[in-house]
């Protein structure tokens, strides 16, 4: 079954001198249950209006959406009120209600008319993961900024959601509530939960992931795994929001004899520092990735690998070099000079290395 | 003058720690008719100064402008209306309600509701949207909406109400014209005292006054508690 589909969606706004400015236009979407999509796009580009449209907060001017094969524009109020109890959207701006803390977590439970029971179980666990034990009486309103975030992050995931609209969340929240918000995301992630967030942060984006779309003037640029998106972007947008990244999906276990994590991406093992075990996702800057035509005697890099250069991009004094080995492409970035030195050429047979230490784990 | 004063002030206290029946009476029937009338104000003007506050639609300027005027409505007039309404050979006068507590209740609520919808309109429309917006992601009916920005609005809307009730209770041109001052039936604190100033009685009215702004005092002092009160 389809989860949900955007269908040629445009959203216009009338402007106070009686023109039109169009947000989105021709947005195509097909989000699979259980994945985390995330948009990302500069400000101003519709992320929070396409969120807003997907929560049925605002008429989309064209077009259609369907949630689980059911359309979902152009419903009754009352039917729209159902479809939206079936999601869960955190606003980029946290806020909470003029009551205590336990009521305001309690009140979407209690607006979707579970047991006083069920309520207070619930709540009681996601106070106590909150940290907010001795305040739960206390009205949220009186609390410090930071503890009024923790209440209205615990107001949204205290819900048992089909889908997951996160708009810019961590933007606003101090790092102690980052931290909050990552385990709750990460729950959601174990609990298979499908998520769509927009956000600013790219190592947000890399690490939650599955794809991610680009969105720019309202329209998306590119859509397409984590990798495809940060090895190769389509356009000026994306490559500086992204910076250009290599990143690999793999499976990591941690060699007792050596002491370091191999991570297995398809059939070539790397060496990494820092230690994990299980499904990871790695990232390589291409800065801290060298080249070589052969094989050197001994140094300290843990990563050596062969490999062919496929494509070779022109960056005034720098290059960018594709370097393909077995079924992976390393994105590598040197000097002209360099280039030169070592004679490099299109489908040149290369060495590639980099630290143990230069590799991020997510 | 100023001996009349200082009587007054003893007589106020005299008359009601010796339950004075007369006095007792025009207590009860002036608490009574205003809190009535404020009660049925806030039950109507509640859901409808909400409802004005969230919905935009055509005209709602038009209606917005005649909501002011009527916040500024002059209770003689209103009474004056009332009057013609209720009167024998007014379309409403088979009831027969002219100089009776529920035509002067009829009088303050119909100046109170003005008041409790413009309030309630302006502290909705000037609440955070972001507030708003929450409460309906989160997916609330309207009715669960609109109770959940009146409780956020507290303050602006229980000032309104604090104020219609004084203006309810202290309002005398429309009461006197459909309650007709009536000893032990239609008399309110107002109208005694117009009275008794009239018959050269200052003591006596300046003790009502006394009572009044007495009575007026503690019900604002609830109100207030409940107001500012976090739960």
């Amino acid at each position: 079954m389809k989860f949900l589909t955007l269908q040629n969606i445009k959203k216009d706004f009338k402007l106070r001198d009686g023109s039109i400015q169009t947000i989105l236009h021709d947005i195509n979407l097909d989000i699979k249950e259980g994945e985390c999509f995330t948009i990302i796009g500069p400000n101003g580009s519709g992320k929070s209006t396409l969120l807003r449209l997907i929560d049925l907060l605002e008429p989309c001017t064209e077009g259609k959406i369907f949630f689980k094969e059911k359309e979902i524009l152009n419903l009754k109020k009352k039917e729209q009120i159902i479809i939206r109890r079936e999601l869960c959207f955190v606003r980029q701006k946290p806020v909470v209600l003029n009551t205590s803390v336990y009521r305001n977590i309690a009140y979407g439970l209690k607006i979707r008319g579970l047991s006083k029971e069920e309520i207070d179980q619930k709540v009681n666990r996601i106070i106590d993961k909150i940290g907010l034990n001795g305040l739960k009486n206390k009205n949220a309103r009186s609390l410090s900024g930071g503890e009024m975030q923790r209440v209205a992050i615990a107001m949204n995931f205290v819900l048992d959601s089909e889908l997951y609209l996160l708009d810019e969340v961590s933007a606003n929240l101090d790092p102690k509530n980052v931290i909050l918000l990552e385990s709750f995301i990460n729950d959601l992630r174990k609990e298979k939960k499908t998520i769509i967030m927009s956000t600013h942060d790219r190592m947000e984006a890399i690490k939650y992931s599955d794809r991610i779309a680009v969105l720019n003037n309202g329209t998306i640029t590119q859509i397409g795994s984590v990798n495809e998106v940060f090895t190769s972007p389509k356009d000026e947008y994306t490559a500086l929001f992204i910076g250009y990244e290599n990143i690999f999906k793999g499976i990591a276990k941690i060699d007792k004899v050596s002491e370091l994590t191999k991570v297995k991406i398809d059939n070539i093992i790397i060496n990494a520092s820092i230690q994990a075990e299980g499904n990871v996702k790695i990232c390589i800057h291409p800065e801290s990735i060298g080249i070589s035509k052969n094989i050197d005697s001994q140094t300290s890099y843990q990563n050596l690998i062969k490999g062919k250069i496929k494509k070779i991009r022109d960056l005034g004094n720098t290059c960018h070099i594709i370097v393909k080995c077995l079924s992976i492409n390393f994105l590598v970035t040197i000097t002209k000079l360099s280039m030169k030195n070592l004679d490099l050429k299109h489908e040149s047979e290369v060495f590639i290395r980099f630290k143990a230490t230069d590799i991020i784990i997510m | 003058m100023e001996n009349e004063f200082l009587d007054g002030i003893v007589r106020a206290f005299v008359l009601l720690f010796t339950f004075d029946a007369e006095l007792w009476n025009i207590i009860l029937v002036s608490v009574r008719v205003s809190t009535t009338a404020i009660f049925i104000a806030i039950l109507i003007g509640l859901p409808l100064g909400s409802y004005l506050g969230l919905k935009n639609f055509k005209g709602k300027k038009f209606l917005t402008n005649l909501l002011n005027t009527f916040m500024g409505f002059p209770p003689v007039v209103m009474g004056l209306i009332i009057f013609m309404l209720l009167s024998r050979s007014g379309p409403l006068g088979s009831l027969g309600l002219l100089y009776s507590t529920t035509a002067m209740i009829l009088a303050q609520l119909l100046l109170a509701i003005p008041i409790i919808i413009g309030t309630t309109k302006a502290a909705i429309e000037s609440g955070d949207p972001n507030i708003k917006e929450t409460i309906i992601s989160m997916g609330s009916t309207e009715t669960q909406l609109c109770w959940e920005l009146i409780k956020d609005s507290k303050r602006s809307i229980i000032a309104g109400i604090l104020v219609a009730f004084g203006q309810a209770i202290s309002e005398v041109g429309a009461v006197i014209i459909v309650g007709g001052n009536i000893r032990w039936n239609t008399r309110t604190f107002t109208t005694a005292i117009v009275l008794n100033t009239r018959m050269g009685e200052f003591g006596m009215a300046i003790a009502l006054g006394v009572i009044l702004i007495g009575i007026t005092f503690i019900l604002n002092y609830i109100l207030t508690h409940i107001q500012t009160k976090r739960d």
